[in-house]
């Protein structure tokens, strides 16, 4: 085995397999993955901070079998961050908090790809900090009808003295934010709140969106996966690799951008994949800045 | 710092101080499992059953009984059940040093690990040397999670541990498990001492694994690569929102639909 100790902040840390290729189709392989993480390390942490991650483990890549991890491995270094979190069952679960970049490292050289996180953090696992529209495209549709339902949920939503920010999954769709930050909020909130937004929107817009999970019903439709909004439910982050065949990321968007890209109907253009993610990051700085600070109130709630 | 704490305050003794925090000095390898309805993989929860009624009892219908006789109880409260329930304290007031070889195991229930907080490093380092050193332990009592808890203060590797021990009251008697004395011959003794001495190793425990949590997960990971999990259906239902709120929705739609 290829292994490297390494030396981040006076801690040491062995790196194993470098070498070994987890995007086949680019070759890019567990060094390149820890070199993405170690640049975005600035604008992705602040996103990560506190909140309980869920491990999505790809040890031979992203052609190969993967495994999730809600508990933060017992192997853990003793400087891991943890939180204990209760599950519905009423047992505790020790889970990973990843606040620097020593954490984020491990984390990446047990071939956690995909970083997932609750949208509380663990000191308030029932107050969201954020309400989210996770915009899924059904058979038939595609990312571009996840284009047309953002730009008219932004305008809905606007109506409403709500600010939203769109992001790609890094997959088929977009994910809708609007930040709340506010510590009475719900998930029983949110969770009203988005379903009766996916509900007026499917009134309205009856061949383009549904609010209904079964499958049948999302045929050529987007589905506004409005269930997201729930203590137990994780997001892919910000600035997350997704394990798809190529290293795209979930990236956030300006509106203008989208507007273009709808009216352009240039759905492939949309997607943004690490070197590009880091080359605009650097640009542009975090887009999804305002979701750590914006403070907003969800009306009629 | 990395672990959790449980609790936090300071130890004292004579007119020494030192904060620390308790942190998890072990994690239980056990693998746990939800109980699924096969039906369709819902989660089931636990509810309790009046056998009598054969219905199921709410909570605000229970009431906690002391069984004192067939059929007889005593009922409390959990209002008198708070009102007996120790405070909370946030010093661990060392009582008594001891030596630690006098404390027998058995006593022994639940290891944790004392961490000194900002400012306690020294004193918490001088402590844990000189009980290594004079190889005494200090008895204390503490309050934690509305439990008193009698608790054993030792030297671990430098660092200092906490393991909360049993009343003596909690200790079955040993009495009836000795046979009748008899007279020990010195040459079977000497044969075991030799056994003994054949079988001696370094206590060394990371040679033993927990083989059953081994074969559980291994068992997992072969499935979860066989089969997709399973998952329960989610609650659909078509209740409305709150009215004032799709009254506004609708309104802000309509604006959205001229505008386009």
């Amino acid at each position: 085995m290829n292994k490297k100790v390494t030396q981040i902040a006076g801690r040491n840390l062995s790196l194993s397999n470098l070498e070994k290729v987890l995007y086949p189709s680019t070759g890019f392989t567990k060094a390149h993955i820890l070199e993405y993480y170690r640049l975005v390390s600035p604008y992705i942490l602040p996103h990560l901070r506190g909140r309980a991650l869920t491990l999505k483990r790809y040890p031979d890549g992203v052609a190969e079998a993967y495994f999730f991890e809600k508990r933060c491995p017992a192997h853990r270094p003793s400087w891991v961050a943890t939180a204990e979190i209760a599950r519905d069952n009423g047992e505790q679960m020790t889970v990973c908090l990843v606040n620097d970049l020593d954490t984020l490292m491990w984390v990446e050289n047990l071939a956690s790809l995909e970083l997932h996180v609750p949208l509380a953090r663990a000191d308030a696992p029932e107050n969201p900090d954020a309400v989210v529209f996770d915009l899924d495209p059904g058979n038939g549709a595609g990312i571009l009808d996840c284009m047309r339902v953002a730009l008219i949920l932004r305008d809905l939503l606007a109506g409403l003295k709500l600010t939203c920010f769109p992001k790609t999954s890094g997959m088929k769709g977009l994910h809708v934010l609007a930040p709340l930050n506010q510590k009475k909020m719900t998930f029983d909130d949110t969770k009203k709140f988005s379903k009766s937004v996916a509900q007026v929107l499917e009134r309205n817009y009856p061949d383009l969106v549904t609010s209904k999970m079964a499958k049948e019903q999302r045929v050529k439709k987007v589905f506004i996966n409005w269930s997201q909004n729930d203590s137990s439910k994780t997001m892919v982050c910000v600035y997350s690799l997704r394990a798809g065949e190529r290293p795209t990321v979930s990236f956030p968007l300006t509106w203008k951008e989208l507007e273009h890209l709808e009216s352009n109907g240039n759905p492939d253009k949309i997607q943004v994949e690490q070197s590009e993610a880091v080359s605009r990051l650097k640009k542009s700085g975090d887009l999804f800045g305002e979701m750590l600070v914006m403070k907003q109130r969800l009306p009629y709630i | 710092m990395a672990m959790q704490s449980i609790w936090s305050g300071t130890i004292s003794f004579s007119l020494v101080a030192i904060p620390v925090q308790l942190v998890r000095a072990v994690e239980p390898g056990r693998v746990s499992f939800r109980l699924l309805h096969t039906k369709d993989y819902s989660p089931l929860s636990r509810r309790m059953f009046c056998p009598r009624e054969e219905k199921m009892v709410e909570p605000e219908d229970i009431i906690r009984g002391y069984e004192i006789g067939p059929d007889k109880y005593i009922t409390v409260t959990d209002e008198e059940l708070e009102s007996v329930s120790p405070e909370r304290s946030r010093t661990i007031e060392i009582v008594e040093f001891v030596d630690l070889k006098d404390i027998d195991s058995i006593y022994y229930d639940h290891p944790y690990y004392l961490v000194p907080s900002k400012g306690g490093e020294k004193a918490y380092q001088l402590l844990a040397e000189v009980m290594r050193r004079t190889n005494k332990a200090g008895l204390a009592k503490f309050v934690m999670g509305e439990r008193e808890y009698l608790v054993a203060i030792k030297n671990i590797e430098g660092a200092l541990s906490l393991i909360t021990l049993h009343y003596s009251e909690e200790i079955l008697p040993d009495d009836d498990i000795l046979p009748g004395a008899s007279p020990i011959e010195t040459l079977e003794t000497a044969r075991m001492k030799k056994i003994i001495k054949e079988m001696t190793a370094d206590f060394n425990p990371a040679e033993y694994a927990n083989e059953r949590r081994k074969s559980i997960l291994t068992l997992l990971k072969k499935k979860a690569k066989k089969q997709p999990p399973v998952t329960p259906p989610d609650i659909e239902d078509d209740e409305e929102g709150p009215v004032d709120l799709v009254a506004a929705l609708e309104a802000s739609m309509r604006k959205v639909k001229k505008n386009r």
